[in-house]
């Protein structure tokens, strides 16, 4: 789907998200909730675990909804085996429902995990998309299994001269779901609306298992930059290799934006508090993780 | 005409549950309740059932596949017991507070530690507040129409809630006895068609599910809650007297009372030992001791008022425990049978036992021992002491 | 007892919660009608959907829900829109 036949169907469908939900000034996972809501439309069930998108309201308050479609609050630890039991009902009473969570890296690579990945062998028809924000940010920024190397988080602080920040490499979702053998698996990015729209149509066409999106998310306010660069930082997230877009359909790799003359990573790294202070070591060691990364993906797609 | 089989406990749950026809089941594999799971998938397969059946990762999934297949309208069933009851704590007091009505058998099983895998009741008592409907059987055939009471109960409109039926494992779960099978269309006549209208994740008639809520309104649920466990216990003695009247067997409802008219002395027991215990009230009662037993039947909500009006005329009684409450010193029965006397304004003397702790035996001698001492409790209102049956020195 | 509620449940059936995410503005978007090529990038990347596209095509910023974030003018190829502080006394 190229720009204007993108813009075309977000102008004709419509938003399914409360116009007013207390997300943080330019928050991407926002735009990322409400482009994925619009092309789900309304035969959908989604599913919103503790996290960002379920503290700022999509749930809702009370009496009142967030949203206009049915909308739910699984546990963190649980939203993939809920959803495989709502789409169990609907597919036994022969109604065709998109049921399809909308889940943080914590509940999705740490604790909701089990579930996922029993979901996926299983091969419940639902989907699940998860919004990488690299860590706990709805409870101020505590590391997740998802929060990439050397970052700041509050529970993996700074000293003064420099020291600290996560010991551990990022968690590579979108390849262990990949190596699930799903019929469908893509990462997505909020800068790349176009391709996201396509992945997602793909998406709800599928009906022989489980598909899982990634999504990765700078935050604004955990990871330290301003509101009006959040798509921008989205963008240089894949021109630098760090979050590639891709996919993969049963099996078969595909590149959706050439690998080749990525931006130096340090032009991403650099303009994030959370990794203010790694110095030009740590930065190349991130940058040769991401070197490697993307080469098994070219071959991974050259297959 | 109804069939009659021997079959353990377990293949006991698993029909009655068939039986009332649940459209998705979820369960994990844990001893002593694997067989249920077994006998289930295999009916599916033999096509004697039309369910579909998610064989889950845990126990945690068991509970969040049932609860969201109930959200958006199915009838339910799982089981589980001891730890993998542990692990859906989560899910499981959820399914409570959303008004789920899942049906859940718990072959019981004693908490680890120290390693452990026989039966008793520690695992579904510890969560008792969890907000679920609670009955523990005695025998197969009440597991079997427990099972299609327990559908009805759940379901019905003022009630709204989830269900454990509860059984000693191996004592139940893997000891075969006679048991009747109800014809399929009489169940299907007490078992109506389940049509949510509470709750439901439905694309046509849009609503959220678990909204941020405020206090005021969180209390008033748990009000509704409370008041809806309250509706379950006159229910559930309707509910047996309908089913003696179409099945043509009772159990006495909430509780059973068994040669309590007369007693001066009372045993209160739960679950498989009270056959035993039965047993040894009729040999009591031929060497001239005026016993009874009161058999706790639904442990939530509690019968506390009928327990108390079995108990009152009573020169003394005993709470025969197969579980501990720790803090108390005693088993969790005595304690909830002690709130119910002091409610009723009685004081009675009175004897906590322990006994049958991690699948021991609890014998006939274990219970001639507590009529006995129950006996010489008369007129000792102020002295408290846990006995334990099975310990030489009975731990007194 | 009074109930506040109908229900005996937690369900949210009475239509949606919107938070006057407006009120937090403490920038806002202008647009320059004669630069803007309509190119709907504005309008794509819109985090709260506060820009709206007509039926002859051009955008409109609508300022219900705005919060100001300012990414409609980052993004804008040709810098039709530029960001404006919210003045004390303004709506």
């Amino acid at each position: 789907m190229n720009q204007r036949e993108t813009i075309e169907l977000l102008a004709r469908s419509e938003d399914q998200i409360s116009p007013g939900i207390s997300a943080c000034v330019g928050c991407n996972v926002e735009l990322t909730l409400r482009t994925c809501m619009q092309v789900m439309g309304p035969n959908t069930i989604f599913a919103i675990p503790p996290g960002c998108m379920g503290g700022v309201g999509v749930v809702g308050w009370d009496k009142q909804s967030g949203a206009k479609i049915p909308v739910f609050f699984p546990l963190l630890d649980n939203p993939a085996s809920m959803l495989a039991g709502i789409k169990m009902h609907y597919d036994r009473i022969g109604e065709d429902v998109n049921v399809v969570a909308f889940a943080g890296d914590g509940a999705s690579v740490d604790c909701g995990f089990q579930a996922l990945s029993g979901a996926a062998e299983r091969g419940d028809k639902i989907i699940y998309i998860c919004y990488d924000n690299e860590g706990y940010m709805n409870t101020g920024y505590q590391r997740s299994g998802s929060t990439t190397k050397g970052a700041w988080t509050s529970t993996t602080p700074v000293s003064k001269d420099g020291r600290g920040g996560k010991k551990q490499n990022k968690k590579d979702m979108p390849m262990i779901m990949a190596m699930h053998d799903l019929p469908y698996m893509a990462t997505m990015s909020p800068a790349f609306i176009p391709d996201m729209v396509t992945k997602l149509e793909k998406a709800k066409a599928v009906k022989s298992g489980l598909v899982y999106l990634h999504v990765y998310n700078p935050c604004v306010t955990g990871w330290g930059f301003k509101s009006d660069e959040s798509i921008e930082l989205c963008r240089l997230s894949v021109e630098t290799n760090y979050a590639p877009l891709f996919e993969v359909e049963n099996g078969k790799f595909t590149l959706n934006r050439s690998l080749d003359n990525p931006k130096p990573l340090a032009d991403f790294i650099k303009r994030f508090k959370k990794f203010r202070h790694l110095g030009d070591e740590e930065i190349a060691a991130l940058q040769e993780l991401c070197d490697s990364k993307a080469e098994r993906l070219k071959n991974l797609a050259s297959l | 005409m109804s069939k009659v089989q021997v079959m353990n406990g377990n293949m006991a749950a698993a029909i009655g549950a068939a039986m009332c026809r649940p459209d998705i089941i979820a369960a994990y594999p844990i001893t002593p309740q694997t067989p249920i799971v077994e006998y289930l998938a295999d009916f599916v397969i033999d096509g004697k059932l039309d369910a579909s059946v998610s064989e889950v990762e845990s126990e945690l999934s068991a509970m969040s596949v049932v609860t969201g297949a109930s959200l958006a309208g199915s009838r339910v069933f799982t089981a589980s017991a001891s730890q993998g009851l542990s692990l859906m704590y989560e899910p499981y007091f959820r399914a409570s507070t959303l008004r789920l009505p899942v049906v859940m058998a718990v072959a019981n099983r004693e908490m680890i530690s120290p390693q452990t895998l026989w039966g008793g009741p520690q695992d579904t008592l510890s969560v008792r507040d969890a907000g679920w409907l609670q009955i523990y059987c005695e025998d197969n055939q009440e597991i079997l129409d427990t099972m299609i009471m327990a559908f009805r109960l759940a379901e019905d409109k003022n009630v709204l809630l989830p269900i454990n039926v509860c059984f000693d494992g191996f004592y139940l779960s893997h000891m075969a006895e006679r048991v009747e099978i109800p014809e399929q269309e009489d169940v299907d006549a007490f078992v109506p068609k389940y049509v949510p209208e509470h709750i439901k994740l439905d694309p046509k008639k849009p609503m959220a599910v678990d909204p941020l809520t405020n206090g005021y309104l969180l209390a008033e649920y748990r009000l509704k809650h409370m008041m809806a466990q309250q509706n379950a216990l006159k229910l559930i003695d309707e509910i047996d007297e309908e089913y003696e009247k179409k099945f043509g067997r009772s159990y006495g409802g909430a509780i059973e009372e068994y040669k309590c008219e007369d007693a001066d002395y009372i045993i209160v027991t739960m679950g498989s030992m009270t056959g035993v215990a039965k047993d040894r009230v009729d040999a009591a009662r031929a060497a001239g001791k005026k016993v009874g037993l009161v058999k706790v039947r639904i442990v939530r909500p509690f019968p506390g008022d009928k327990i108390a009006n079995a108990l009152k005329n009573c020169k003394a009684f005993g709470v025969v425990d197969r579980n501990v409450s720790f803090g108390w010193n005693t088993g969790i029965i005595y304690e909830e049978v002690c709130a119910a006397m002091f409610r009723n304004n009685l004081l009675i003397p009175n004897v906590p036992f322990i006994a049958g702790l991690g699948g021991e035996d609890v014998t006939g001698e274990h219970f001639d021992y507590a009529i006995d001492t129950v006996i010489a409790q008369e007129g000792n209102a102020d002295k408290h002491y846990t006995v334990w049956l099975n310990r030489e020195d009975k731990g007194i | 007892m009074k109930y506040v509620s109908d229900y005996i449940v937690p369900i949210g059936p009475e239509g949606l919660k919107i938070v006057n995410t407006g009120a937090w503005r403490t920038r806002y978007p202008v647009m320059d009608t004669e630069k803007c090529v309509k190119c709907g990038m504005c309008f794509m990347y819109c985090p709260v959907r506060a820009i709206i596209r007509k039926e002859d095509g051009s955008y409109e910023i609508t300022f219900d829900y705005c919060k100001g974030c300012g990414i409609c003018a980052r993004e804008c190829r040709v810098k039709a829109i530029a960001m404006e502080n919210v003045k004390e006394g303004d709506e």
